[in-house]
């Protein structure tokens, strides 16, 4: 028995690698080892009072702390049974949009295409196709501008709080967003052909799990029609070789994520993604994990034209600025959010004065660790003896890429 | 010549790599001075070299991350520390308790097979020639750093609170004036004042002010405001645990 290890994967968030197992010249095991360290969040903000903690949660992830932010407050929420305005649903829903273009345009531009011009990095690619690096860097400084607006600062701001912001943005700020957003559409729909023509890689999901709504929901839906609470039908279990855990649904392999939302809540989009969604869906049906990178960048056109309704209709109502008076109280809730990289769940329980008594988190990377490895036993039984080793490892890694994996948030490490 | 760049991320939540990317064109100019050898977040590409500066994110938490940080230290003549899990440990090294008892709690087993170590800051390990904390530290502070030493100019230190940053902006006192829990007066300037300008109290994400400090007083003040004890002491210690002061 031989193994090839992947040290450690490039242009990812975080630290994680594989080992493919070769047994008699056969690919029999994948494991994706992910060595990120641990980091306790859920023992961090245990006996701490509910206020301080959306903050925290914020810094598992710099690339997705919106969505962490956004989560915990939502769930938060929820054990206190309190409801917010239309106004405050409105805003943090636009945060959420911002941190989709950031992350999103992260992804496309930096980390992926440099794999389709065959170059190491996006600094590399810049010599010859600096224009597209400079598109992706303008729609990342936009997605940017939304986090610091709405959320307080670039990375780990504080403004979303339960109960509504710290502080509301001006009319300006959001003419600015608007009319950024649909100057922005012509560079998003220029890439579409790019990602569209990228050879398939990886395996097919038996099931695609999302929330209910786009960005965020009070519920998950899977793709046998069932709508569900997480722990009705997911199981997490821990791995000798990885600081994340492995989750399924029914007992079943799933997948989260960009294509998942594409092919679950299509219904929902706005009028040009969905034409793009049209145009493209007989091979996003094909459902190859590489398809992922093809739908976040339909995303994004959904995320710029998505931001100007929210826009608009703010700015038809005007921004009131009010938020909810919390009154702390013995409770459960669960807040999901559909973070860039897929569905997200925060979990609390929360003592009579408002100091979290227990807490449960589940991050997308760690929904799609199984999937990683599926993809990767697929696409490393294709290649295996048939391709150079040079060659053979490039496709490993591109494999992993196209789940877009953020592995600081997948070890943040959970009660069971 | 073009100077040697190397940029390591141990465990964290790989926000002070991503605030160098967030540079956009201005990490272009950086470009213009130094050669970058090794960046896994942004590039595949890896070369094992003498480096002139080291930057080291993140906090150690893995045996791994002890060896890379040693890597790191062994072979770079100036080494930079950024962000506050470098320089405090931050968040994840605010968890109290053992590995061992933690790890338990978690996976329901004392077995720790992937070397988990007690989460500490890089100063802990290794000499730092310089230290920028901040849970991100602000984006152009990195560029001003590796534009000094590119000109062969030792980088400012700060020493100033976020209290000055806040008066220098007109900034309302969150403490004064609405009884906010603010750890400005106590806490490393630099980052503007950005969380009181929404309104909100500082939440010390940047660790304490060197020296002139004055925690006790800190204390005395929220304690009459209404805080309890231990809500201030965990507020103290959630960017820096091991700050001796508090």
């Amino acid at each position: 028995m031989v193994s090839i290890e992947i040290e450690a994967f490039t242009r990812v968030e975080g630290n994680g690698g594989a080992e493919i197992v070769i047994e008699d010249g056969q690919v029999k095991e994948v494991k994706v080892k992910i060595f990120e360290g641990p980091r306790f969040f859920e023992l961090l903000t245990l006996g701490r009072y509910y206020y301080d903690v959306p903050d925290l949660e914020a810094r598992i992830c710099a690339i997705c702390y919106l969505s962490h932010s956004v989560a915990s407050v939502r769930g938060i929420e929820n054990a206190f049974g309190v409801k917010v305005t239309r106004e405050i649903e409105l805003l943090r829903e636009l945060a959420l949009i911002g941190e989709l273009l950031e992350s999103h345009a992260l992804h496309l531009y930096l980390l992926v295409a440099p794999d389709l011009f065959g170059y190491a990095d996006a600094i590399r690619m810049a010599s010859k196709h600096g224009e597209i690096v400079k598109e992706g860097f303008t729609i990342k400084a936009f997605g940017n501008y939304i986090r610091e607006t709405i959320g307080g600062r670039e990375i780990h701001g504080i403004n979303i709080k339960p109960g509504g912001f710290g502080r509301y943005p001006t009319v300006e700020e959001l003419e600015k967003i608007e009319k950024n957003s649909e100057a922005l559409l012509t560079f998003a729909k220029r890439i579409i052909g790019l990602f569209a023509s990228q050879k398939p890689l990886g395996a097919k999901a038996k099931y695609y799990i999302a929330t209910n709504g786009y960005l965020y929901g009070d519920k998950l839906i899977a793709s046998d029609g069932e709508s569900f609470d997480y722990f009705e039908h997911i199981e997490e279990r821990s791995l000798p070789y990885s600081f994340a855990k492995q989750s399924h649904y029914k007992g079943e392999i799933f997948m989260v994520g960009a294509l998942p939302r594409l092919i679950l809540k299509n219904n929902m989009l706005t009028p040009m993604a969905k034409r793009l969604f049209e145009e493209y869906k007989e091979q996003l049906s094909q459902g190859y994990v590489s398809l992922n990178n093809l739908a976040q960048a339909i995303e994004l056109i959904y995320a710029l034209e998505r931001a100007r309704e929210i826009v608009k209709e703010l700015l038809d109502k005007g921004i009131n600025g009010e938020n909810i008076t919390i009154e702390p109280k013995e409770g459960e809730g669960i807040g999901y959010v559909e973070a860039p990289r897929g569905a997200l769940i925060h979990h609390y329980r929360i003592d009579e004065r408002g100091n979290i008594a227990y807490s449960n988190i589940i991050t997308p990377t760690a929904f799609n660790h199984a999937m990683m490895e599926l993809s990767l036993f697929t696409e490393a039984k294709k290649r295996y003896g048939n391709t150079s080793e040079m060659e053979f490892m490039q496709k490993m890694e591109e494999t992993v890429r196209a789940f877009d994996p953020c592995i600081s948030c997948s070890v943040h490490l959970t009660f069971l | 010549m073009m100077l040697k760049l190397g940029v390591f991320e141990l465990t964290g939540c790989g926000g002070c790599a991503l605030n160098i990317l967030f540079l956009y064109e201005k990490l272009f100019d950086l470009l213009e001075f130094y050669e970058i050898k090794e960046f896994h977040m942004a590039s595949s590409f890896k070369e094992h070299d003498h480096l002139d500066v080291a930057v080291v994110t993140g906090s150690v938490s893995t045996q791994r991350d002890l060896d890379l940080l040693k890597y790191a230290r062994n072979h770079s003549n100036y080494l930079i520390a950024l962000g506050t899990c470098a320089t405090h440990g931050s968040v994840q090294g605010s968890v109290e308790g053992k590995i061992r008892e933690k790890l338990e709690k978690v996976y329901g087993t004392r077995a720790n097979p992937m070397k988990a170590l007690d989460s500490k800051p890089i100063t802990e390990y290794v000499a730092v020639d310089y230290a920028l904390p901040g849970c991100p530290y602000d984006k152009d502070e990195i560029y001003q750093v590796l534009m000094n030493l590119a000109k062969g100019v030792e980088p400012p230190r700060k020493d100033y609170p976020v209290c000055i940053e806040c008066k220098l902006n007109e900034y309302e006192c969150v403490l004064v004036k609405k009884g906010i829990p603010c750890l400005g007066p106590i806490t490393l300037g630099g980052c503007n004042a950005i969380c009181v300008k929404s309104g909100l109290g500082c939440i010390g994400c940047r660790g304490p002010l060197p020296k002139d400090a004055n925690p006790a007083e800190e204390f005395e003040i929220l304690k009459k405001l209404g805080y309890d004890e231990e809500y201030i002491r965990r507020k103290f210690k959630t960017f820096a645990r091991g700050e001796i002061r508090w």
